[in-house]
């Protein structure tokens, strides 16, 4: 079996932005892969006009909004800088004790999407401001940030569209199902550390891909 | 079962369920809100199927494709209100087939047989995910949303037309349309694609919230003279001479079009989806039974339990909900998929004809039968459906249980009503009376609507009607309400069982809508409207073709009118209003 990876689009966002973009992308990846037994539920996003769907559980949901969180106070401490969210899928296979002397549950990834968000500051606004498009500002500014928001709109439609190509045309990997409702994959959120220089940004990856401990390379 | 025989039930399942998430997302008020209910509800089987629980089909859609190897083409419609059929636009084409692939499938090392079609499942399921989330992601999702919004009217419609063939689109229409073609899925059969052509935008039609009259009820809608035989109604207390009336109902049409003799049929045009299509019935006068075309079929596919054991799903764990009936039998009619053109006739009913006597509140007529009387409806609190009643019309009864009815809502739960209504008082006597039900203040009135439109004709002046009850005069009690409806049941237009049954049901309601209330003097309607019904019998006659939204919204006033008579007799409990999100 062989593990995939999906690097999607890097998107600019702004702070007060970071939830509900990392909302819809988690959830819709997630809707995709919980393939026991769900009732889905559409949801509108509050700052675009897009309607993702959730598969309707409840830990998940908890699950994501922790991780959103944790991702916004790292983001808070290094701003202006290149994130990533690493959302993967795993198997568990319970390896039989060896010299190690015990037994050891070893997760198998299979399935990696890679979020790159690019949290930016427009110059003229401190962090602490949430609705910039609505204080004093020049019309110059205003005009600009409106069209980086259409912009950011269009962008993640189209990371949608990525996703759901992605799970359209790759469908080998997969693993048996191990449970029936709702979610059936276990899987993990990981928050990559944020660099600003392109080189360590690779690295990251790298590193998080060097991990899994899987022999086959991603292709 | 045989592997080719679970194969055939996967596609046709997997048509049948990307039918039911497209329309869910393209026609407003298909059904009950399924997001809406509590996730508590117990799945039905047919639900489970590929695990995507999408809530209950409506019985018209509850059936089969009836064959694998014919496409399945949604068209999903923009047809402004206003404007004729030709002023149609397809904004998207949904087209699932099953291709012959030119390599066997068995070509595979690892095919066992019983790894086939799990494979095949497997896939599917995730192709349905995809389909599901693409399909919010299109324009034409958000156009339905506004559409579906309940307490506007737009001056457009979102309708479909499901079929196995689909003119092809001309160059001109081709050229505007973009094509996104999902990932086939192998099957036994050959590969199961999906495909999509739309309009990546619609930003070219105007939607807009549409300037006619805002939500009322066409509480005098009556058939006209020359609607189809009706059965005769088994009699009540209070037919005494007034001839039932029926009511028949077209859907969209398909390429063919049989009712097209029917003298007060629809226009052409696609409508909105309605619950109770079905195939062809018999032009006749046959009682309101559409579903029941069906209903055989339909059980037979959904059997009680539902067998596990039968095969085992150890690779994927994945145990499509398979019925034990073998591959359906082909429906009796032709080429198209699924006969979009709704026939079917509720059985009449007739007019209370209350006599002078307070006695009797109401006398509905035989509800064992699917029909409803004709009553206003009570005040707005005590009306609300059970948005999430079932579908089929044996169970529409349970909308009785609410108090109040949305007109969206209530498509799960009406029966086939048509609208060839002669509006008979007019537009001041709707607005006046949709007024009288909306005071309770309650935003989830009824009487709201949404895309569907109640055809207030115009030409109808009533202007000279003075009401005894003004807007501002309603009282938002209930028992004044209530009062009102016991008060005007037992009125009745001593004339009227002479005259044809449109004039009767007018002049009930108009009789309902102007009785004072429990309290006052009894003898004020007599004077007062007496001449006035009579101007209205002249206008009976009247007759404009209607939609099916408006037909539909017409059977919603007259569900609240037998609301108010359950209630009146006590049969009924008052739940409180039930609130519905979009």
């Amino acid at each position: 079996m062989n593990s995939e990876v999906c690097e999607l689009k890097e998107l600019e966002v702004e702070h007060f932005e970071i939830r509900e973009v990392l909302r819809c992308i988690l959830h819709t990846i997630i809707f995709h892969r919980a393939l026991g037994l769900i009732r889905p539920k559409a949801i509108d996003c509050e700052l675009f006009e897009i309607t993702y769907v959730q598969c309707g559980d409840a830990e998940v949901e908890k699950k994501i909004e922790e991780k959103i969180d944790e991702f916004i106070n790292k983001v808070e401490k290094h701003p202006n800088r290149k994130s990533q969210i690493c959302l993967s899928f795993y198997e568990i296979k319970n390896k039989q004790s060896t010299w190690f002397g015990n037994n050891k549950v070893e997760r198998l990834y299979w399935e990696h999407w890679y979020i790159y968000l690019h949290v930016i500051n427009p110059k003229a606004h401190g962090k602490s401001h949430h609705n910039k498009a609505t204080t004093d500002l020049g019309g110059e500014a205003l005009e600009q940030s409106t069209s980086r928001h259409a912009a950011l709109e269009s962008s993640i439609r189209e990371v949608l569209f990525q996703i759901i190509r992605f799970v359209n045309e790759k469908k080998d990997h997969l693993p048996s199902i191990p449970n029936h409702e709702g979610i059936s994959f276990p899987y993990e959120i990981t928050i990559l550390s944020s660099s600003d220089s392109s080189f360590g940004w690779h690295t990251d990856v790298l590193k998080r891909m060097l991990q899994t401990g899987h022999p086959t390379m991603i292709s | 079962m045989a592997e080719s025989s679970r194969t055939e039930q996967i596609i046709t399942q997997f048509y049948l369920k990307a039918l039911h998430a497209i329309l869910g997302s393209r026609i407003p008020h298909l059904h009950g809100d399924p997001s809406s209910s509590s996730a508590a509800v117990r799945v039905r089987k047919r639900d489970r199927w590929f695990n995507l629980a999408l809530g209950d089909l409506p019985p018209a859609l509850d059936h089969p494709h009836h064959s694998v190897m014919d496409p399945m083409i949604i068209d999903v419609i923009l047809t402004p209100r206003a404007a004729p059929a030709a002023a149609e636009v397809v904004v998207e084409r949904w087209t699932a087939q099953c291709e012959s692939a030119p390599i066997s499938w068995n070509h595979t090392p690892d095919s066992s047989s019983s790894f086939l079609f799990r494979r095949t499942y497997k896939k599917s399921i995730l192709l349905l995910r995809s389909l599901y989330s693409f399909l919010r992601l299109l324009p034409a999702y958000r156009v339905f949303r506004m559409l579906s919004s309940s307490n506007q009217s737009y001056n457009y419609d979102l309708s479909y037309r499901v079929s196995s063939f689909a003119e092809p689109f001309s160059r001109v229409e081709e050229r505007e349309l973009k094509l996104h073609s999902f990932t086939p899925v192998e099957t036994q059969f050959g590969q199961l694609v999906v495909s999509v052509q739309y309009r990546p935008t619609l930003s070219d039609f105007n939607i807009e919230v549409s300037s006619l009259l805002p939500s009322m009820i066409i509480t005098d809608y009556v058939g006209s003279p020359a609607a189809e035989p009706m059965r005769a109604f088994p009699s009540s207390p209070y037919e005494g001479g007034a001839r039932p009336m029926s009511f028949s109902l077209r859907g969209h049409r398909t390429s063919a079009n049989p009712s097209a003799h029917r003298p007060h049929s629809w226009t052409s045009a696609p409508l909105a989806h309605h619950p109770m299509s079905s195939s062809p019935i018999p032009a006749s006068d046959a009682t309101f039974s559409p579903p029941d075309v069906y209903g055989n079929r339909i059980s037979s596919q959904r059997p009680a339990t539902h067998r596990k054991g039968s095969f085992s799903f150890d690779e994927f764990k994945l145990s499509p909900p398979f019925s034990p009936s073998p591959t359906p039998s082909p429906p009796a009619h032709g080429s198209s998929y699924l006969q979009s053109r709704l026939r079917s006739e509720t059985a009449p009913v007739s007019i209370p004809q209350p006599p002078t006597g307070k006695s009797q509140v109401h006398r509905s007529p035989n509800l064992s039968d699917p029909t409803r009387s004709f009553l206003p409806p009570p005040s707005p609190r005590s009306m609300r459906t059970d948005l999430s009643s079932q579908n089929s019309p044996l169970e529409s009864r349970s909308f009785r249980k609410s108090e109040g009815l949305r007109i969206g809502d209530t498509y799960s739960n009406m029966q086939l009503f048509t609208a060839q209504k002669s509006l008979k008082d007019g537009r001041d006597d709707s607005g006046r009376f949709s007024s009288v039900l909306s005071s309770g203040g309650s935003p989830r009135l009824g009487f709201s609507r949404s895309s569907s439109r109640l055809s207030i004709q115009d030409d109808l002046d009533d202007g000279d009607f003075s009401y005894p009850f003004a807007v501002d005069d309603v009282d938002t009690s209930d028992s004044q309400t209530r009062n009102l409806d016991r008060k005007e049941a037992p009125e009745s237009v001593q004339a009227s069982s002479h005259k044809s049954q449109d004039a009767a049901v007018g002049i009930l309601v108009h009789m309902l809508k102007t009785a004072p209330p429990l309290r006052q003097d009894e003898s004020y309607l007599s004077q007062s409207s007496r001449s006035e019904l009579n101007r209205e019998i002249g206008t009976s006659s009247l007759f404009m073709s209607r939609k099916t939204s408006d037909a539909l919204e017409e059977l919603q006033s007259y569900k609240e009118i037998k609301d108010i008579l359950l209630s009146r007799s006590g049969t009924q409990l008052l739940e409180s209003v039930q609130h519905r999100k979009e």
